[in-house]
């Protein structure tokens, strides 16, 4: 595993066990520079959004050190850490229908005095491609509207910080590839600008393997492998979700890997 | 017992209600009405009466205090010409100013009579309220009927009435004193709604009326009204049942009262033994007691019989 | 920004408070003028002179009587509703009350226990006290529930407020167990007091109920303004609140202690009056749209306007007799209800 320089360091995890009831996960040692691009790839049940979570300091570590900017999770407060970091859900309903610029305008929600919000809600909402479901309740739109609003919700929250971390949880997942590309452009456009860092929890193999610099491999409630995209092999692949996979390339040197149906099952 | 509201009983913190302080403590029911509310003149003018409680109303027509009642309340239907004046509605909720509205000098009430803070806004108001006891025994009728007397100061007509009330009470006694046979088992229903259905223990009005005519409660474990339950009515074995009118009506007649569970397994539902009376008639223990009594013995005694 | 239901004028929408304000002073101004006695200006000159003459005859009702409890009324119907609004921002629920959270019975509870283990304990306690007694413990019932409800639903699952909601269920479940328990215990004397506090009524209002109650009420709005723009992040639900920087547990027993102080009080002065919790701030999202920071301070109004209208109808409808406020709140609250849900459903 990659060891870098401490002081280059956004969060860093520390052998981190949590326990949920009798499942225990962990223990976790990675880190993540700021700007990176880091996917987190395994099958469903692996423990992937459990990672999140403690990324995210909704679950606290039950043994080990979890650091974010040089400093223990546990002392920042709710509302400093919310300057930092968001978190872009997987899919979140609100409740009583508030209206779309409300919702966005949440994002902002722990800063007590903030002049530029309406024009940073407009502007994410930009971003987010949004702008013209501004005006309209929340609960009147259709799934893919509402994954922009939350997204312009996130891009608000960390619009005028710099170096910051955006947890993203399978955001895409039930979106048209079309939207899903637009979609992952818009956050990758969002978080370069800034220097944030992109961690995201995803199915699509291919999206992680075009999008992301980095993969973290999960299986079994355990960190398997922590690769830098070009170095991972289609048999790390194969091991981890217990398929086989073929690959082609296309004119343009993508690559495209999808489960084999010729194929048997790697023992 | 009975006992009057006195002004000394409200804190009356506001600078408007210093006048209140100023009457002094030895405010009594008999020189309150020259205070009273809507007698602004201070000389005294016709007396004006409401009346909370029906066997209160019935004392009042009986000593001829007719022309002086101006308000009564739901359970004054006797006499009829009662259920011409103005109604100030249930007696657990009456309304202050619906009450002065009817300018009274005096509110005699039973003890049932709310709630309390509005008793003590009619005190504070100027207008003595009297609370009379619901002693359910014929010596609490007298008790009544004297102490009304002396609040409308005819205490001559009420001995005349007490006389009269004494001498009947005799004549209607005297029959079930003497009797030999023995006390049949009376079971009391009372049912304000099909769903709530309760029978009356020891110490209530009917347990009263029941052991006056001669009878025996067939409850007797327990105080006041309680929920009805099958097993408590089969082991109860009462050889007739007794409703009020209105609660008879409400579990659907006759028919329905021989449904009512448990009550298939009783003498008293095997024989179709079930008596009605008026509520206020047989319960409310006012001036028609020994006529009530006479009925209700007259009633128990056919149903034995048939 | 806020848009509003379909048909309603523009105006409406964008100064719905000062409209209502107008409404409800308006409301206040004609019940005054409505009652079993005849008030004319000539009481209310006599009233508005700070003589040391003591006030007769009607203008004694209008200040001793009519205006208290018309003034009472505005400020019970802002109580309920602020709680109503407190409680379903916080459960994300737009059918949670302080019913459902068990605060109300809690109160009730409390009450009847005092009643009937006072009488059989065959303690005496002087008259003075007894008029405060009853209310102290209602109040006491009200924040021991809020108190047991944070405890349980934080020892279930943390944070969760489906743990929340479920342990008011079975606290509700186990007050009404009490009542009914008490009820059968009572006797007919303790069944009278029992009797008012299930009805609910505010026939017991005087000026130092409405001065407790206007400082209960101020106290509780200025609380209410740093709460209410963090309080719609909990739309979100608790985790996305989390994420944004909102700090849902101290928020929650905020306001958590808020509803147990406003329905606490309400419930230990007037009884059980239903309806105008749930259906105040319902209809003020109908008009106005469901964020808080607009939410709370009309529901008020709304709150208490209802009902003053509840209050002055059954003041009036049976002169000189009264008609229990319950049936009326029921009556105005449930077809407006209706009908505003209708025209919501058609609107959007």
């Amino acid at each position: 595993m990659t060891t870098l320089p401490a002081v280059s360091e956004l969060l860093a995890l520390e052998r981190v066990t949590v326990s949920l009831g009798r499942q225990s996960f962990g223990p976790f040692t990675l880190s993540i520079r700021p700007g990176e691009q880091v996917a987190i790839l395994g099958p469903s049940g692996a423990g992937k959004s459990t990672l999140l979570k403690l990324l995210a300091r909704e679950l606290m570590p039950t043994s080990g050190q979890a650091h974010f900017d040089q400093r223990p999770l546990s002392d920042w407060s709710l509302a400093d850490l919310s300057r930092r970091r968001a978190i872009l859900p997987q899919s979140h309903e609100v409740a009583f229908g508030l209206p779309v610029e409300l919702v966005i305008g949440l994002g902002r929600v722990a800063r007590t005095y903030d002049s530029n919000l309406n024009s940073i809600v407009q502007q994410a909402a930009g971003q987010a491609c949004a702008m013209h479901l501004l005006g309209r309740r929340f609960d009147t739109l259709s799934g893919g509207e509402k994954a922009r609003v939350h997204m312009a919700r996130v891009f608000a929250q960390l619009w005028d910080a710099e170096q910051g971390l955006l947890l993203v949880d399978e955001p895409l997942a039930a979106l048209d590839p079309g939207l899903q590309f637009e979609l992952m452009d818009a956050i990758n456009t969002f978080a370069s600008r800034r220097g944030h860092a992109i961690l995201a929890i995803l199915h699509d193999i291919n999206q992680a393997l075009q999008g992301f610099e980095r993969l973290i491999l999960i299986k079994h409630g355990k960190l398997v492998g922590d690769y830098q995209t070009s170095h991972v092999s289609l048999s790390l692949l194969e091991a981890l979700y217990g398929v086989c996979l073929v690959c082609a390339t296309t004119d343009e040197g993508e690559l495209i890997v999808a489960p084999s149906l010729k194929r048997n099952v790697p023992a | 017992m009975s006992y009057v509201f006195n002004k000394q009983d409200e804190n009356t913190p506001s600078s408007r209600r210093t006048f209140l302080g100023r009457m002094g403590a030895a405010v009594t029911v008999v020189c309150l009405p020259q205070l009273a509310f809507g007698n602004e003149a201070g000389k005294k003018t016709a007396r004006r009466i409401v009346s909370v409680g029906g066997g209160l109303t019935e004392i009042l027509y009986a000593l001829g205090a007719e022309k002086e009642l101006v308000g009564v309340d739901t359970t004054s239907l006797y006499p009829q010409a009662a259920t011409k004046l103005p109604s100030v509605g249930y007696a657990r909720a009456l309304s202050s100013e619906g009450i002065l509205a009817l300018s009274p000098t005096l509110v005699i009430a039973t003890e049932d009579a709310g709630p309390p803070a509005v008793l003590r806004q009619i005190v504070t108001a100027g207008v003595p309220v009297s609370v009379l006891s619901a002693n359910d025994k014929f010596e609490g009728v007298i008790e009544r009927v004297r102490h009304v007397g002396a609040l409308i100061e005819q205490t001559t007509r009420a001995s005349q009435l007490e006389a009269q009330l004494k001498q009947d009470w005799q004549r209607a006694r005297a029959p079930i004193l003497a009797r030999k046979t023995s006390a049949p088992r009376v079971l009391f229903i009372l049912s304000h709604s099909p769903a709530q259905i309760m029978v009356g223990g020891r110490k209530t009005s009917a347990d009263a009326m029941i052991a006056y005519a001669g009878a025996r409660n067939a409850v007797d474990g327990f105080d006041g009204f309680k929920p009805l339950t099958p097993e408590a009515v089969i082991a109860a074995q009462p050889d007739i049942v007794l409703f009020t009118e209105q609660g008879m009506s409400v579990v659907g007649g006759m028919d329905g009262a021989l449904k009512l569970p448990g009550l298939a397994q009783t003498p008293a539902g095997q024989k179709r033994r079930i008596v009605a009376f008026e509520a206020m008639f047989m319960l409310g223990f006012g001036p028609r007691l020994p006529q009530a009594l006479s009925a209700l013995d007259q009633a128990l005694s056919n149903a034995m019989q048939s | 920004m806020a848009r509003t239901i379909c048909g309603l004028p523009q105006q409406f929408a964008s100064q719905p408070a000062w409209l209502l304000s107008l409404l409800l002073l308006l409301g206040i101004w004609a019940a005054t003028a409505m009652g079993a006695v005849t008030v004319t200006w000539q009481d209310w000159l006599a009233v508005l002179q700070s003589s040391d003459q003591p006030l007769s005859g009607s203008a004694y009702v209008l200040w001793h009587l009519r205006l208290p409890r018309i003034l009472f009324a505005v400020l019970i119907g802002a109580t309920l509703a602020l709680s109503g609004a407190l409680a379903q921002g916080l459960f994300r629920n737009p059918l949670a009350d302080p019913g459902l959270l068990g605060v109300t019975s809690g109160a009730a509870c409390a009450a009847a226990l005092t009643i009937v283990l006072l009488a059989s304990s065959g303690i005496d306690v002087p008259v003075a006290l007894r008029y405060w007694l009853l209310p102290t413990t209602a109040f006491a019932g009200a924040v021991a529930v809020c108190f047991i409800l944070d405890t349980v639903a934080r020892w279930l699952t943390a944070d969760s407020i489906a743990g929340l909601l479920l342990a008011g269920i079975a606290l509700n479940a186990l007050a009404a167990a009490v009542i009914g328990l008490c009820t059968y215990l009572a006797t007919d004397e303790q069944l009278r007091t029992l009797s008012f506090w299930t009805l609910g009524s505010l026939a017991g209002a005087n000026w130092t109920l409405v001065g407790a109650l206007l400082a209960t009420l101020m106290l509780a709005f200025w609380a209410l303004k740093q709460l209410t723009h963090t309080m719609n992040a909990l739309a979100l639900g608790e985790a996305a609140a989390a994420h944004v920087g909102v700090d849902v547990r101290a928020l929650r027993v905020r306001v958590i202690m808020l509803v147990a102080l406003l329905s606490g009080f309400a419930v230990a002065w007037c009884g059980m009056i239903g309806f105008i919790g749930l259906v105040a701030p319902h209809i003020v999202r109908l008009l106005v749209g469901p964020d808080q920071r607009r939410l709370a301070p009309l529901a008020m109004l709304v709150g208490a306007m209802l009902l003053l209208l509840a209050d002055t109808a059954a003041r009036t409808v049976a002169i000189p007799a009264e008609i229990p406020v319950g049936i009326f709140t029921a009556l105005l609250g449930a077809p407006f209800f209706l009908v505003l849900l209708a025209r919501m459903r058609r609107g959007v």
